[in-house]
């Protein structure tokens, strides 16, 4: 699958956190991270508006304790897909 | 992070376990070309209380004319270098893991002596060979248990050391390794009795469907309606409990997108009643039914989790069964058939874990929280969840039958050249997974996990293992090892 952005996903303990080199994203679910997400990616015009952006979001391993990764060593990969459209047009 | 197919090739335990696996496979078949890459193994004897001495209880397993010491030395300099190789390529904190690794490889090998004295060992017809008047007649069992209950006293009483044996306490990177070698034994079995192999094949198919389609529903019903927990705690433990433990705990979870915290804890609880399988179900089931070892082999595959621990109950009632047939019923079944009963029918249920995460996946995505169209699930995800030391046993035993296939000489070569690696270095292994896993276990973390603890009690004991074991009734009894 071709993605158009990837970024490192880690979690916390509270928030999910999507680490680009131009920006972060924070929400305490998936779905307030997409929404944040799209958010970064209009104020930072990394795209056109109105456009779609199929972002791949790689799970930094990290998070899970090295104890673990003996037994398993993937968490999850997540391809998304977002609507980049400006509150101003969503709003219309 | 995995991007890449590739990812984790030089970084992750499971890979590793097929690197080793393989060389040390490699280093057999080089016998073909006339080297002896693999007889400097060195591997305990039986002694006698009050009769011993280094040359009595230890000998290299092909180098006749080596002092046993130097056998040993170059057993611990060969598996030093190449684990920390590993050590280094998983970026382990080096001087850490070589200390550790040197502690428990030399705990290991005093623990396999002691238990091969012969009071602890020896069946009750070898009695008068080794001028015994009394044994407890455990077999290579008393080996495994002392390095079990060892690893335990350090795991729950000296956590200092524990923590300091840490980094090298690998349970199941050393397992898996061991699983790799294993690859060998099963190859010769196959040869040996190809149907008996295809059945327990098959019917590890069966059992693998037990796993997924029934006790994974029935968990998860019983955390929901029972136990009132989430959506994502409940499929998480569910997934521990009765799939393949840690492993499917954490794919499940990633599945499902759940926070790290619910895979972490149900991942504790796994490895701690892990333990208490270990040690209740062998002894367990030799008691109850000692005329069905390959019942009670599989039975244990369904139901202890985590490859460390059901591979090493496995090799527990493997001594256990063939000790207590040889003294009661007067039978001598050959070495490692059920230990192979046991580890077939988890290694199906390992396999797929990838594909079952990938159908909780969509499920989860269409269904529970109904974003179709935003979320997207790779199919590269099976992949990264698939236990790629299974790869290693599978590339192992083939190749194997390929090799000794190609004619009788050949095949008596590669037999005496592959001996050591799955005789005395799988054995090692074995004992370095019993003792380590004892080291990482600890009690103390069940405080605080009342509901969950008493959920994975209840479905365990009273759902899984009961099940479990009228399912390898019926698709395994009446089958027996071959006898010596």
């Amino acid at each position: 699958m071709k993605a158009d952005l990837e970024v490192r996903l880690v979690h916390d303990g509270i928030n999910w956190i999507a680490y680009h080199q131009s920006f972060e994203a924070f929400g305490e679910t998936l779905l307030e991270l997409d929404q944040e997400l799209t958010r970064c990616l209009l104020d930072r015009q990394l795209f056109p508006e109105n456009s779609h952006v199929t972002v791949f979001m790689v799970f930094d391993y990290n998070c899970i304790p090295t104890w673990i990764r003996q037994y398993a060593s993937h968490y999850f990969n997540r391809y998304i897909r977002l609507d980049l459209k400006s509150p101003i047009s969503a709003a219309q | 992070m995995n991007r890449k197919w590739y990812s984790g090739m030089a970084r992750t335990e499971d890979w590793w376990a097929v690197w080793l696996g393989l060389t040390m496979f490699l280093a057999s078949v080089s016998s073909l070309w006339g080297l002896d890459l693999t007889g400097w193994m060195a591997k305990p004897n039986t002694w006698v209380w009050g009769e011993f001495s280094l040359e009595g209880v230890l000998k290299p397993s092909g180098k006749l004319g080596w002092h046993p010491t130097l056998s040993w030395l170059v057993t611990y300099l060969v598996f030093t270098t190449l684990t920390c190789v590993a050590a280094w390529a998983m970026k382990f904190d080096l001087k850490r893991f070589l200390a550790g690794w040197t502690v428990l490889f030399v705990m290991t090998w005093i623990i396999w002596i002691i238990g091969q004295e012969a009071h602890f060992k020896v069946s009750v017809n070898e009695f008068a060979k080794f001028g015994l008047s009394w044994g407890l007649s455990l077999g290579g069992g008393f080996s495994y248990l002392l390095a079990l209950l060892i690893g335990l006293i350090i795991g729950n009483f000296f956590k200092g050391t524990a923590g300091f044996l840490s980094e090298a306490a690998k349970p199941e990177w050393f397992i898996k390794t061991a699983i790799v070698f294993l690859g060998i034994k099963i190859g010769v079995m196959s040869i040996e009795a190809a149907g008996f192999i295809t059945e327990l094949v098959m019917t590890g198919v069966a059992a693998t469907f037990v796993a997924y389609m029934l006790f994974w529903p029935i968990v998860y019903a019983l955390g929901r309606r029972v136990f009132r927990l989430s959506r994502d705690a409940s499929a998480v433990l569910a997934s521990g409990i009765s799939i393949c433990g840690v492993s499917a705990a954490i794919a499940t979870a990633g599945a499902i997108r759940a926070r790290p915290v619910i895979p972490v804890v149900v991942s504790i609880l796994v490895v701690i009643f892990a333990m208490f399988e270990l040690i209740i179900l062998p002894g367990f089931y030799t008691a109850i039914a000692p005329n069905q070892p390959i019942v009670n082999g599989s039975a244990l595959g369904l139901t202890v989790k985590t490859d460390g621990a059901d591979a090493a109950a496995g090799a527990m009632l493997d001594e256990l069964m063939r000790a207590n047939a040889e003294a009661n019923l007067g039978v001598r079944w050959k070495e490692g058939w059920i230990l192979m009963a046991s580890l077939t029918t988890k290694i199906w249920i390992d396999m797929f874990i990838g594909v079952w995460a990938f159908v909780l996946a969509l499920v989860w995505v269409y269904k529970v929280e109904r974003q179709p169209g935003q979320s997207k699930i790779g199919l590269m995800e099976i992949w990264h969840r698939f236990p790629k030391f299974v790869l290693g046993y599978l590339l192992v035993w083939f190749s194997y039958i390929a090799i000794a296939s190609s004619g009788p000489e050949i095949a008596k070569t590669l037999h005496e050249a592959a001996t050591p690696v799955e005789g005395s270095m799988r054995t090692m292994m074995f004992m370095l997974t019993f003792l380590s896993i004892g080291v990482i276990t600890d009690f103390s973390k069940l405080r605080g996990m009342g509901k969950l603890a008493l959920l994975y009690a209840i479905a365990l004991f009273g759902i899984i293992a009961p099940i479990a074991y009228g399912v390898a009734w019926i698709f395994h009894r009446g089958m027996m090892p071959p006898t010596l």
